[in-house]
C-alpha cells in the first residue's frame, strides 16, 4: 500500500520535471536553429514554417520575442518590406550573427560528439 | 468586418505592450495571424468561420500573456503569474488612491483644517509603497510555493473588448492622474474653505463672509467634488465604460441646482462686521452684481446641458438606426 501511494504521488511530479528539462534543452537548440535558418532572409511566419518542417515547432509567443532579443543583441538585422500586398518584417543574420553562428555550431557539434560517446 | 475578432485580439495585445513597441509588435503579429488565416482559407477554399477564428486565436494564448512574453519579467514574479499580478497591483494601487482621496474629502467636509485634510491624500506614496510590498510579497510567495501552479490560459476571444472607433484622442493617463489630483486638492481646499473663509478669500475674510446659503447647500458641494473625482477616476480605470454621460449629466444638473440656490438667496455674501454701514453697502452692491452674473451663468449652463443632451440623444438614435438597418 505505501508503495502504491508513492507511485501515484511521484508520477505527475516526474512528468513535470521531464517537461521542464525538455524545455530547457530545447531553448538553447532553438536559438541555434533560428540563427541557422536566418542565413536566408525570412519573415516570422515563413521562419516558423521552416522550423516546423524540420520538426522544431515554436509558438509565436516564443519566436517573436526571441527574434527581437537576438536583434537587440546585434545578431540579426531586420527591415520592413511589402510582399503580397502586406508589410512584412524580414530578418537575416548580421555580420556578428554569422560569426556567432559559426562558433555556436562548432560548440554544438563538439557537445553532440561528447554526448554521443556518453549516451 | 470579417476578421473583427482578430483586430479585437490585436487591440487587446497592443494595450498590454510597452507603449514604445506597441505599433511595431502589433504590425508583425497582425501579419503573422493574417498569413495563418490566408493559408487556412486557401486550403479550405472559403473564408474562416467565427469558430475557426476563435480556435486560431486561442492557440496564440490570452492577449495579456502573449504581450507579457515581450517583457523581461522572469525574476521574482514569473511570466505565468505576472499578468494576474500586474492587474491586481494596478487595481490595489488605484483603490488605495481612491480611499485616501475619499478620506481627505471627508475630513475637509467635516470641517478639519485644510492642510490636515490634505495630509491624508499626500500620505498616498507611503500607502502605495505598502500596497506594492504586500501584493508583491503575496505573489512572490505564490510563485515560490506554488511552483505546480500552471495558470490557466483559457480565454474567450468573443469576450474581448470591442474595437475602438479611432485612436483615442482623449487625455493621456498622466494628464488624467494630474487632473484627478488637482480636482481632489481643489475640492478639499473648497470644502475646507467654506468652513474657514480665510482660505478662500484671504485677507478679504475680514471684510466679507459667506452668506448662510453656502452652508445650506454644503452637501451639494461634497457630492459635486466626489462626482467629479469619480468621473476622472473612471476615465482612468475604465476608459471603455459607456456610462460617463450619466455622471456628466448628474454633475451638470447639480451645478445648475447650486446656481439656482445662490440666485434665490438674498445674500450670497454678508459683511464680516454687521454693524459697519460701509460694509453693508459693499455687500449689497456685490450681491446685486453677483445675482446678475449668476443668472447669466445659469442660462449658459442650461443651454449647454440641453445641447449636450440633444447631441447624445441624436448619437444614440443614430446607433440604434444603424443597428436596425444593419449598417
Amino acid at each position: 500500500m505505501p508503495y502504491t501511494m508513492q507511485r501515484t504521488v511521484e508520477a505527475p511530479m516526474n512528468s513535470e520535471v521531464l517537461e521542464n528539462l525538455r524545455l530547457e534543452l530545447r531553448r538553447g537548440c532553438l536559438i541555434l536553429a533560428v540563427l541557422a535558418e536566418l542565413r536566408t532572409e525570412r519573415y516570422g511566419y515563413t521562419l516558423r514554417k521552416a522550423l516546423a518542417e524540420q520538426d522544431l515547432e515554436i509558438d509565436e509567443g516564443t519566436l517573436y520575442p526571441l527574434l527581437r532579443r537576438l536583434e537587440s543583441q546585434g545578431l540579426l538585422v531586420s527591415e520592413w518590406r511589402e510582399e503580397d500586398k502586406r508589410n512584412k518584417r524580414f530578418y537575416s543574420l548580421s555580420a556578428d550573427g554569422k560569426q556567432i553562428l559559426k562558433q555556436l555550431a562548432a560548440e554544438w557539434k563538439s557537445i553532440n560528439a561528447s554526448l554521443e560517446g556518453i549516451l | 468586418m470579417e476578421l473583427e475578432l482578430v483586430e479585437r485580439y490585436l487591440q487587446a495585445v497592443s494595450k498590454a505592450l510597452p507603449k514604445n513597441h506597441q505599433e511595431d509588435i502589433t504590425k508583425e503579429l497582425r501579419d503573422n495571424i493574417l498569413s495563418q488565416v490566408e493559408e487556412s482559407e486557401e486550403s479550405l477554399g472559403r473564408p474562416l468561420h467565427e469558430d475557426e477564428q476563435v480556435t486560431l486565436l486561442k492557440k496564440l494564448g490570452s492577449p495579456t500573456r502573449l504581450a507579457m512574453r515581450y517583457r523581461n519579467q522572469e525574476h521574482m514574479i514569473g511570466s505565468t503569474v505576472f499578468p494576474i499580478y500586474w492587474k491586481i497591483l494596478k487595481l490595489a494601487l488605484g483603490l488605495a488612491f481612491l480611499v485616501q482621496a475619499a478620506g481627505s474629502i471627508a475630513m475637509a467636509a467635516a470641517g478639519k483644517p485644510f492642510f490636515e485634510s490634505l495630509a491624508v491624500l499626500f500620505n498616498y506614496p507611503n500607502v502605495a509603497l505598502s500596497v506594492f510590498g504586500w501584493v508583491t510579497l503575496a505573489f512572490a510567495g505564490l510563485e515560490f510555493f506554488g511552483t505546480k501552479y500552471k495558470g490557466s490560459d483559457r480565454f474567450d476571444p468573443r469576450k474581448l473588448p470591442p474595437l475602438e472607433k479611432a485612436p483615442s484622442t482623449g487625455k493621456s493617463q498622466f494628464e488624467l492622474i494630474a487632473t484627478l489630483v488637482t480636482q481632489i486638492v481643489f475640492g478639499v481646499w473648497w470644502l475646507a474653505g467654506l468652513h474657514s473663509p480665510y482660505l478662500i478669500m484671504g485677507p478679504g475674510a475680514t471684510v466679507l463672509n459667506f452668506g448662510p446659503v453656502w452652508h445650506s447647500i454644503y452637501p451639494l458641494f461634497v457630492i459635486l467634488v466626489l462626482l467629479e473625482a469619480t468621473r476622472t477616476a473612471l476615465k482612468l480605470m475604465r476608459p471603455d465604460w459607456g456610462g460617463q454621460w450619466m455622471l456628466t449629466a448628474v454633475t451638470g444638473v447639480l451645478g445648475i441646482a447650486v446656481l439656482y440656490f445662490l440666485i434665490m438667496a438674498n445674500e450670497v455674501f454678508v459683511p464680516a462686521n454687521p454693524n459697519s454701514v460701509q460694509l453693508q453697502v459693499l455687500a449689497k452692491t456685490l450681491n446685486s452684481a453677483l445675482h446678475l452674473g449668476l443668472m447669466v451663468a445659469a442660462v449658459i449652463r442650461v443651454i449647454t446641458l440641453i445641447v449636450a443632451g440633444a447631441k447624445l440623444a441624436g448619437r444614440k438614435f443614430g446607433q440604434a438606426y444603424q443597428a436596425t438597418v444593419g449598417m
